[in-house]
């Protein structure tokens, strides 16, 4: 019996090659799309999951309270570590401090050779033992012991192996941190995996840098740095209630009171590391739930576009399968057998989908790290993965099948026999009418989140950040005595290569994530409650940015802070109307000098254009201006560039050259929106496709139903173009209805997600417009041939065939 | 073999009974080959649905081998005429996507054969309507009269005691539709299948030991 079912399903397929590939096809990219998503959500939500003590591991943040919220800042201050330690005794605590494209030199062998020299983008760290009795990471040789000791560094492999050839010839060895310490590698980490929040490389011990003071330590509770966490393992007998409240205490102990802002400390699980946007993790980056929950949804929506075709295409094909049914059902077969008969047929269609949704899924996935910010290779053929076939195996045939299933199943014998089966006995019109109006419901909310992400991405790559960011290349420099001699030479120098237009000395660039935040106080009087926040250039700063001043001038060459400039935002704060009542006026630093305003820059985009603009203070600081900003002329730009790396080696032989371009890193600050725009734009054609698939694969039905009714209006002297719109308008008419769907549920969600910046694009009509439009054409395209077709029929045909 | 008592059939059209089958009186004995003959509506095609349990009846009493079909539910009914009874259709409704063989053993599998008798039977089956070399085949490679020939010999696989016929010349030209009436003789005669047949065409009318007369749902005397 089963050979038999199976013979005529594969002889079906072959005879009904068009509506069976359109199935299929259909379902394979709805599979694939959601096997890819699952994967990508699966190991989003791994991060971290391989420590052992996951579940007891908590983030110490920093949280100040204000009237208008809760500010987190994930970083502590220093001294806050050894306090927990002392009245937090039954738990343990982890410290670890990042810094980012340090330069680590390697001794030749040869005497009198030069070194290797290496920058370490990915970050270096240095944790205290503790760290590693909170995270268990694997050690190749040597423990976590090694870092009690100053000066000291562990190595995973394959950094090890970059530095050296063989990891297990480094043990012993110095190297040489940015010129200024040398370190012993005393120990061999495992490769961390890539699912974590830690991709620690290099690390050193914490006392190295806590004893010399290279990175500022200071055991002082007022600030912190975000570099420097501190993580908490809590025992399992011990409530985290109790934590909590003992937390208070220790904020109320250690932070000094204020009325509008209370500062203090909150833990943060572990889980939440990678997902909570409010709180940067250290090394790994953070994705948000909503983006793994609007992935999710998209999976959703597409796989029940595909069944929803499947649904439409199999009940429409009922009809030409009706004789077979009754001719089985007079041969003896009942209701049952032909109801699993029907369902081993969808089954059958499913499983060559999830064979070809696996061949689509293996070619996609190399190209999976473009959408979604996956750095490795993900596995394809995992247990997990198979497992979630399987399920989905399951669903799709229970939903696509069970449908036409019970309908072919129902067939009256003696109706069934006589083609009188018509469309109407089939489950109606009406259902497959509404299944139509969700398909293009659904393509109209993709199409229409799409336009919009697309032109707010749009909107932030050409938008007014207040500052030149065109051709500024920003050179990585140092601080050392040795390099700060040597400076201003560098500086006369890059100014005589053709094509430099401008060089500042500076700590950051206008726009960037770094944040160096102080409390400060103005014009002698109290501390404000809110921060300001710092960046420190040399007198060229405003030229070489193009800052533009509403007030005052910038300040004169200093090495250290004297002068300052502010900008607007910062006179407004203060409820100063105008920009000129502060010039000369003097602002103070947590509690250093005062310095006196000489001019007020018009606002700039300080962060992302997330963010609203801070209060800011430009000063002149060389201790602190380890980057060198190069305004370049357009026109032979490589030539300049090979230039400056050819004096920057003359100049600074013991540092590598390591440069970026400013527009390149405020790309950066946006780049997971344009890979959600990118990850819209690719599944809102995959769903488009999909809805088209159904809609040609409904009209080849329809117009097949029809041809008795085209016929018999052709005699009676229909036209053309009046059958094809007789076709057409039903169409057109269902899209309007998903249309008045879509609408409201697009914006809904697009508003919401705008609201995400402080900078922001509004909805207009037109991209509602747009979206109206492409799914009308597009419709028409698909119906249009089939109608045409059956428009230039020949009535005496038709009218005999019946 | 066969009694119907005070059959009616009707739709109600607007208020209005339409009778398609009126106060019929029927005894249908073993071993018979009737013919029923009457002109388009007249309820041939109905009556064979209601003597075959493809369609049901409104009023009346219908007797099965001395059971009450009438009271049967529709599964018990269906398990008697999948036993006893074989169609054979005017438009042969052969199933498209099976071969002459394929199409031929599908009877047997809604009844409880193994696969070798189910081989035994088809075998015996296509020797005896000398088809073997068309087992292969699918419908639309066959003639008119060769597909009623399956049709006809799927509808005795199974070996049923009565065998329906719906117009099963209808289709054919005379040449066809003679020798198709040939075989109906030889299966009454030699093998003692009962048959009922419903035909437009005197001629083959006569082939029956006995016509019916059917006028708008009723004997036409």
């Amino acid at each position: 019996m089963f050979k038999n079912y199976f013979k005529t399903a594969l002889r079906n397929l072959k005879h009904r090659k068009a509506y069976a590939l359109i199935n299929i096809i259909g379902l394979a990219i709805g599979i694939a799309s959601c096997l890819l998503i699952y994967m990508v959500v699966k190991y989003e939500l791994s991060y971290d999951k391989f420590q052992p003590d996951y579940a007891r591991i908590y983030h110490v943040v920093k949280a100040n309270k204000y009237a208008e919220g809760i500010n987190y800042n994930p970083g502590t201050p220093y001294p806050a570590v050894d306090g927990l330690r002392q009245d937090f005794p039954e738990t343990t605590v982890g410290s670890i401090y990042a810094t980012y494209g340090s330069q680590i030199a390697i001794p030749d062998e040869k005497p009198n050779s030069a070194p290797k020299k290496f920058i370490e983008e990915e970050g270096l760290f240095f944790a205290d033992p503790e760290f590693f009795k909170v995270f268990h990471f694997k050690w190749l040789i040597g423990n976590e012991s090694i870092l009690k000791e100053p000066n000291t560094i562990a190595l995973s492999k394959t950094i090890a192996e970059k530095y050296y050839g063989d990891w297990k010839k480094a043990i012993g060895k110095m190297i040489r941190l940015n010129n200024a310490m040398d370190l012993k590698v005393s120990g061999i980490l495992e490769d961390v995996p890539n699912n974590t929040n830690f991709p620690i490389t290099l690390v050193g011990s914490f006392i190295t840098i806590k004893n010399n003071g290279y990175y500022g330590y200071n055991a002082d509770f007022g600030s912190n740095t975000s570099n420097y966490q501190a993580f908490m393992l809590i025992p399992e007998n011990v409530p985290l209630t109790n934590i909590n409240t003992r937390l208070e205490e220790f904020s109320k102990k250690n932070y000094r009171k204020s009325l509008t802002i209370s500062k203090g400390h909150e833990l943060q699980p572990l889980s939440e590391l990678h997902f909570d946007t409010r709180i940067s993790a250290l090394g790994g980056s953070v994705t948000p739930y909503s983006v793994l929950t609007t992935l999710s949804f998209i999976a959703i929506l597409i796989i029940t576009m595909a069944c929803i075709n499947f649904i439409n295409l199999s009940t429409a094909q009922a009809v030409t399968r009706s004789k077979e049914v009754g001719v089985r059902k007079v041969m003896g077969s009942n209701r049952l057998q032909l109801f699993w008969q029907m369902m081993g047929e969808t089954k059958l269609l499913v499983i060559i989908s999830v064979l070809l949704a696996i061949i689509l899924a293996k070619i996609a996935l190399p190209y999976l790290k473009h959408v979604v910010s996956i750095q490795e290779e993900l596995t394809l053929f995992t247990l997990t993965n198979f497992l979630f076939l399987a399920g989905i195996m399951f669903l799709t045939t229970l939903l696509s099948g069970l449908y036409p299933s019970l309908i072919l199943s129902g067939f009256k014998p003696v109706v069934a026999l006589k083609n009188k089966v018509s469309s109407a006995s089939i489950g109606g019109i009406s259902l497959r009418r509404g299944l139509v109006v969700t398909q293009f419901a659904i393509s109209q909310i993709l199409i229409i989140g799409t336009i919009v992400a697309l032109s707010q991405m749009n909107f932030i790559r050409e938008a007014d950040l207040g500052f030149n960011k065109e051709a500024v290349l920003m050179l990585s420099s140092n601080t050392d005595s040795a390099v700060l001699a040597r400076n201003r030479a560098f500086k006369n120098h890059l100014l005589s290569i053709k094509g430099v237009q401008n060089v500042s000395f500076t700590s950051d660039v206008p726009s960037s994530d770094n944040t160096w935040d102080t409390n400060f106080s103005f014009d002698r009087k109290k501390d404000e409650d809110y921060n300001l926040s710092l960046k420190f250039g040399d007198e060229d700063y405003f030229k070489t940015f193009g800052l533009e001043f509403a007030a005052g001038t910038g300040y004169k060459k200093s090495d250290t802070i004297t002068d300052v400039v502010v900008n607007e935002t910062f006179v407004k704060k203060l409820n100063i109307s105008d920009p000129e009542k502060v010039i000369g006026k003097q602002v103070r630093m947590g509690g250093g000098r005062w310095n006196t305003i000489t001019g007020v820059v018009k606002d700039f985009k300080t962060k992302s254009l997330r963010e609203e603009i801070s209060p800011i203070l430009i000063g002149s600081h060389k201790i602190k201006s380890d980057k060198i900003a190069v305004k370049l002329n357009s026109g032979n730009l490589s030539t300049t560039l090979k230039e400056i790396e050819k004096g920057w080696n003359a100049f600074y032989p013991e540092y590598a050259y390591s440069s970026f371009f400013v527009d390149e890193s405020i790309e950066n600050f946006y780049r997971q929106e344009t890979q959600l725009s990118l990850m819209y734009r690719v599944f809102a054609i995959i769903a488009i496709a999909i809805s088209c698939l159904g809609l040609y694969g409904l009209v080849s039905f329809m117009v097949a139903q029809k041809t008795k009714e085209v016929g018999i209006r052709k005699v009676l002297g229909a036209s053309a173009i009046n059958i094809v719109y007789l076709f057409s308008k039903e169409f057109t008419l269902l899209i309007g209805i998903a249309f008045l769907i879509a609408a409201p549920i697009a914006w809904y969600f697009m508003h919401d997600w705008l609201n995400n910046f402080a900078f922001h694009i509004s909805i207009g009509a037109g991209v509602f417009i747009i979206a109206a439009v492409t799914s009308v054409s597009v419709a028409w395209l698909s119906v249009g041939y089939k109608a045409f077709k059956a428009a230039i029929s020949n009535p005496v045909k038709s009218l005999r065939t019946e | 073999m066969i009694e119907l008592k005070n059959i009616y059939k009707y739709v109600t059209v607007g208020g209005n009974k339409t009778f398609l089958l009126k106060d019929l009186n029927l005894t249908f004995n073993e071993g018979e080959f009737v013919s029923i003959m009457g002109p388009s509506g007249s309820g041939k095609s109905t009556l064979l649905n209601v003597i075959g349990m493809l369609d049901g009846f409104d009023e009346g009493e219908y007797f099965f081998l001395h059971e009450s079909v009438h009271k049967m539910k529709e599964k018990q009914r269906s398990q008697l005429y999948k036993q006893y009874i074989g169609f054979v259709f005017q438009a042969y409704h052969l199933i498209d996507e099976l071969t002459v063989y394929e199409n031929i053993e599908t009877p047997l599998l809604y009844q409880d054969y193994s696969a070798g008798e189910r081989k035994a039977m088809v075998s015996d089956m296509l020797d005896r309507f000398n088809i073997v070399g068309k087992k292969d085949l699918f419908p639309e490679q066959l003639s008119g009269g060769q597909q009623q020939l399956v049709g006809i010999a799927r509808a005795l696989i199974a070996k049923p005691k009565l065998l329906l016929a719906d117009e099963p010349t209808g289709n054919l030209n005379s040449k066809q539709g003679q020798e198709i009436m040939e075989l109906f003789k030889k299966l009454n005669q030699e093998d003692g299948v009962t048959i009922i047949q419903v035909t437009h065409s005197e001629k083959n009318a006569e082939y029956g030991s006995r016509i019916i007369n059917l006028l708008d749902g009723r004997i036409d005397k």
